[in-house]
C-alpha cells in the first residue's frame, strides 16, 4: 500500500504548473463566492422572517468596529489637516476644509471602514463559519433540511451591506470633526473652524455622500460574502479554520480596492 | 413517548442500497454496497477505520451523492425524498454525528428545537413541551439553559439523539455515537439506542468500531471491508461466521481491544 503510494506521487510541477494551479485556485474562488453571493441575495427574500438573525448580525457588527472605527477616523482626519496644512501653508489653507471632507465622504470613510468591517467582522465570520464547517455543524444543518445560506450568511451579508454605509457616515463625521479639532487647536493653522466648515459645505456636495455610500453597500457585500465563501470552504480542522480566516481578510481587502477603482472610474466616466 | 412495556411502533421505514459507489479523488471508497434494511430495525455496521462507514452515512442522508448505484428509502428514490420541501416529506431522518456538531452559539434547548422552529409546523408552546420530552428521554432534564461547552462529551452526544429525536425521524444514522466515550457512557448510549428501538420504533443505522455494542443492540451486524458489505448476518450468526475481518473483529472483541 505504502509502496503503492509513493509510486503515485506526482512529480512537482514547475513555475508554469504552479501558476496555472494558482490561477485555477483564484477562479475558483471566485466563482464560488459569485454563487454564494447570488444565493444569499435570493435568500434575502426571506429577510422580514428571519429578521432578528439579521439584527443580532447587525449589532455584532456594529459592537465589533464602532469604536475602533471612531478612533480610526478621528486620527486620520487629523492627520489629513496636519499633512495639507504643512504642504498648503504657503498657498492657500482654506482648502483644508474640502480636502478633508472629499478625501473622507468619497474615498478614505468607505475604504477604511470597509477594511475594518472586512478585519473585525469579516475574520470573524469566516473563522466562526470554518469551524461549523470543520466540525460538522454546517452538515448538521442540510441533514435537517435548514439551508446553511438562509441561516448563517444571508443574516451576515444583510447586517454588512445595510451597516457598512451608516458606518460609512459615521466615520465621516467623525473624521471631519477631528479634522477641525486640528484646525481649531493647531497655532501654526491660521484657518478658523467656521472658514474649514464653511470652504467644506461650498465643495462637499450631496453627490460625493451617496458615492461613498454606494461604495459602502458594494463594499458591505464584499465584506461578507468572501469571508463566507472561505469560511464555507475550510478544509483541515484548527489550521484550516486559520488559513481560512487570513484568507478571507486578504481576499477581501484587495477586492474592495479592487472595486473602489472600478467605482471611480465608473463614477468618472457618468460624470 | 410510549413506556418500554408496550409493543414498538414499528414506524420506521425500510432503506435499500444497491451498487452505491463512492470515489474521492480517483481512489474508490465505497465499491458496489448493497444492503437492506427493514423498518424498525437496528442495523450496526462495523469495520476497520477507513473502510467508508462514515461516507456510507453520508450517502444515505444525502450530504453527498454517490458516483453510481441506487438508494431507496421507505419506497422513494433518495434523490426524489431530498427534493420535496421539508414540511411535505413523508417521513424524516436525522443523523447523529460523530463529534455530535452541535451548534455551538446556540443553548441545548436550541439545539434541540432548531429543527422544529425553523419549519415552523409546531407552536412554540408544542416545541417547549417536545424539547423537555426528548432532553427527559435521554435523561439531561435541567440543561436547557446550558451551551454544548459547558456540557462533557457524553452529554453532548446524548443532546444530539435528543436533537434527532425530537422531529421523530422514521430512520436515525448514528456515526460513531460512542467513539471517544468511556465504558460506562457507552454503555448509556447503547441502552438509549435500544430504547429508541423499543419505544418508537424508528429504524437505526449505526456506524461503529465498536463490536461488542453492535452485538448487544443490533438486530443485525454488517461488516464493511474495502468499500463492500462483506457479511450482513445477526449477532448470533455473526458469532459463528467464518469470514477473515469478522473473525479479527471477534478476536480484538474478545481481547478487549
Amino acid at each position: 500500500m505504502a509502496v503503492e503510494a509513493i509510486g503515485r506521487v506526482p512529480r512537482r510541477p514547475g513555475p508554469i504548473g504552479r501558476l496555472g494551479a494558482g490561477l485555477l485556485d483564484v477562479l475558483q474562488v471566485l466563482g464560488e463566492a459569485a454563487s454564494l453571493f447570488t444565493a444569499a441575495v435570493r435568500a434575502s427574500a426571506f429577510v422580514p422572517v428571519d429578521r432578528q438573525r439579521v439584527v443580532v448580525q447587525m449589532v455584532r457588527v456594529g459592537t465589533d468596529t464602532l469604536s475602533i472605527g471612531a478612533l480610526l477616523s478621528v486620527f486620520v482626519g487629523m492627520v489629513l489637516v496636519v499633512q495639507a496644512a504643512d504642504q498648503l501653508r504657503e498657498v492657500n489653507e482654506s482648502v483644508l476644509g474640502p480636502i478633508v471632507g472629499l478625501a473622507m465622504t468619497k474615498e478614505l470613510g468607505p475604504v477604511m471602514m470597509a477594511f475594518l468591517l472586512a478585519g473585525r467582522a469579516g475574520s470573524a465570520m469566516a473563522a466562526e463559519l470554518g469551524s461549523m464547517t470543520v466540525y460538522d455543524e454546517i452538515n448538521a444543518l442540510r441533514t435537517m433540511d435548514i439551508d446553511p445560506v438562509r441561516f448563517l450568511v444571508m443574516p451576515r451579508f444583510v447586517a454588512a451591506t445595510l451597516a457598512l454605509p451608516l458606518l460609512i457616515l459615521y466615520s465621516d463625521f467623525i473624521g471631519v470633526w477631528g479634522g477641525a479639532l486640528v484646525v481649531a487647536i493647531d497655532p501654526a493653522i491660521k484657518l478658523t473652524t467656521n472658514e474649514y466648515f464653511a470652504r467644506m459645505l461650498e465643495w462637499v456636495h450631496f453627490s460625493d455622500v451617496v458615492i461613498g455610500l454606494v461604495k459602502g453597500l458594494m463594499f458591505g457585500m464584499i465584506a461578507s460574502v468572501v469571508p463566507c465563501t472561505f469560511g464555507l470552504r475550510t478544509r483541515g480542522g484548527t489550521e484550516g479554520i486559520a488559513t481560512a480566516t487570513t484568507s478571507a481578510v486578504v481576499w477581501s481587502f484587495i477586492l474592495i480596492l479592487v472595486f473602489d477603482f472600478l467605482i471611480v472610474r465608473g463614477s468618472f466616466t457618468v460624470n | 413517548m410510549t413506556s418500554g412495556s408496550q409493543q414498538p411502533k414499528r414506524r420506521g421505514v425500510a432503506l435499500d442500497l444497491r451498487g452505491v459507489r463512492r470515489s474521492y479523488g480517483g481512489a474508490e471508497v465505497l465499491r458496489g454496497v448493497d444492503l437492506s434494511v427493514n423498518a424498525g430495525e437496528l442495523l450496526a455496521i462495523v469495520g476497520q477505520s477507513g473502510t467508508g462507514k462514515s461516507v456510507l452515512l453520508r450517502q444515505i442522508i444525502g450530504l453527498e451523492r454517490p458516483d453510481a448505484g441506487r438508494i431507496t428509502v421507505g419506497g422513494l428514490e433518495l434523490p426524489r425524498y431530498l427534493a420535496i420541501p421539508p414540511e411535505e416529506k413523508p417521513f424524516r431522518i436525522a443523523m447523529v454525528f460523530q463529534n455530535a456538531a452541535l451548534l455551538a452559539s446556540l443553548t441545548v434547548a436550541e439545539n434541540v428545537g432548531l429543527r422544529l422552529r425553523e419549519h415552523r409546523r409546531h407552536r412554540p408552546d408544542e416545541i417547549e413541551a417536545i424539547i423537555h420530552r426528548v432532553l427527559a428521554d435521554v435523561e439531561l432534564e435541567g440543561t436547557e439553559a446550558k451551551l454544548p461547552s459547558e456540557l462533557s462529551g457524553g452529554m453532548r452526544k446524548r443532546v444530539a439523539i435528543a436533537r434527532a429525536l425530537a422531529v421523530d425521524p422514521e430512520l436515525i444514522l448514528y456515526d460513531e455515537p460512542t467513539a471517544d466515550l468511556d465504558p460506562i457512557l457507552t454503555q448509556q448510549i447503547g441502552e438509549l439506542i435500544g430504547r429508541i428501538r423499543t419505544n418508537r420504533g424508528s429504524t437505526q443505522i449505526i456506524v461503529t468500531h465498536n463490536l461488542p455494542l453492535a452485538r448487544a443492540i443490533a438486530d443485525r451486524i454488517a461488516v464493511l471491508d474495502q468499500g463492500r458489505i462483506v457479511e450482513c448476518s445477526t449477532p448470533a450468526e455473526l458469532a459463528a461466521s467464518r469470514q477473515p475481518l469478522t473473525r479479527e473483529f471477534l478476536r480484538a472483541a474478545a481481547l478487549g481491544v
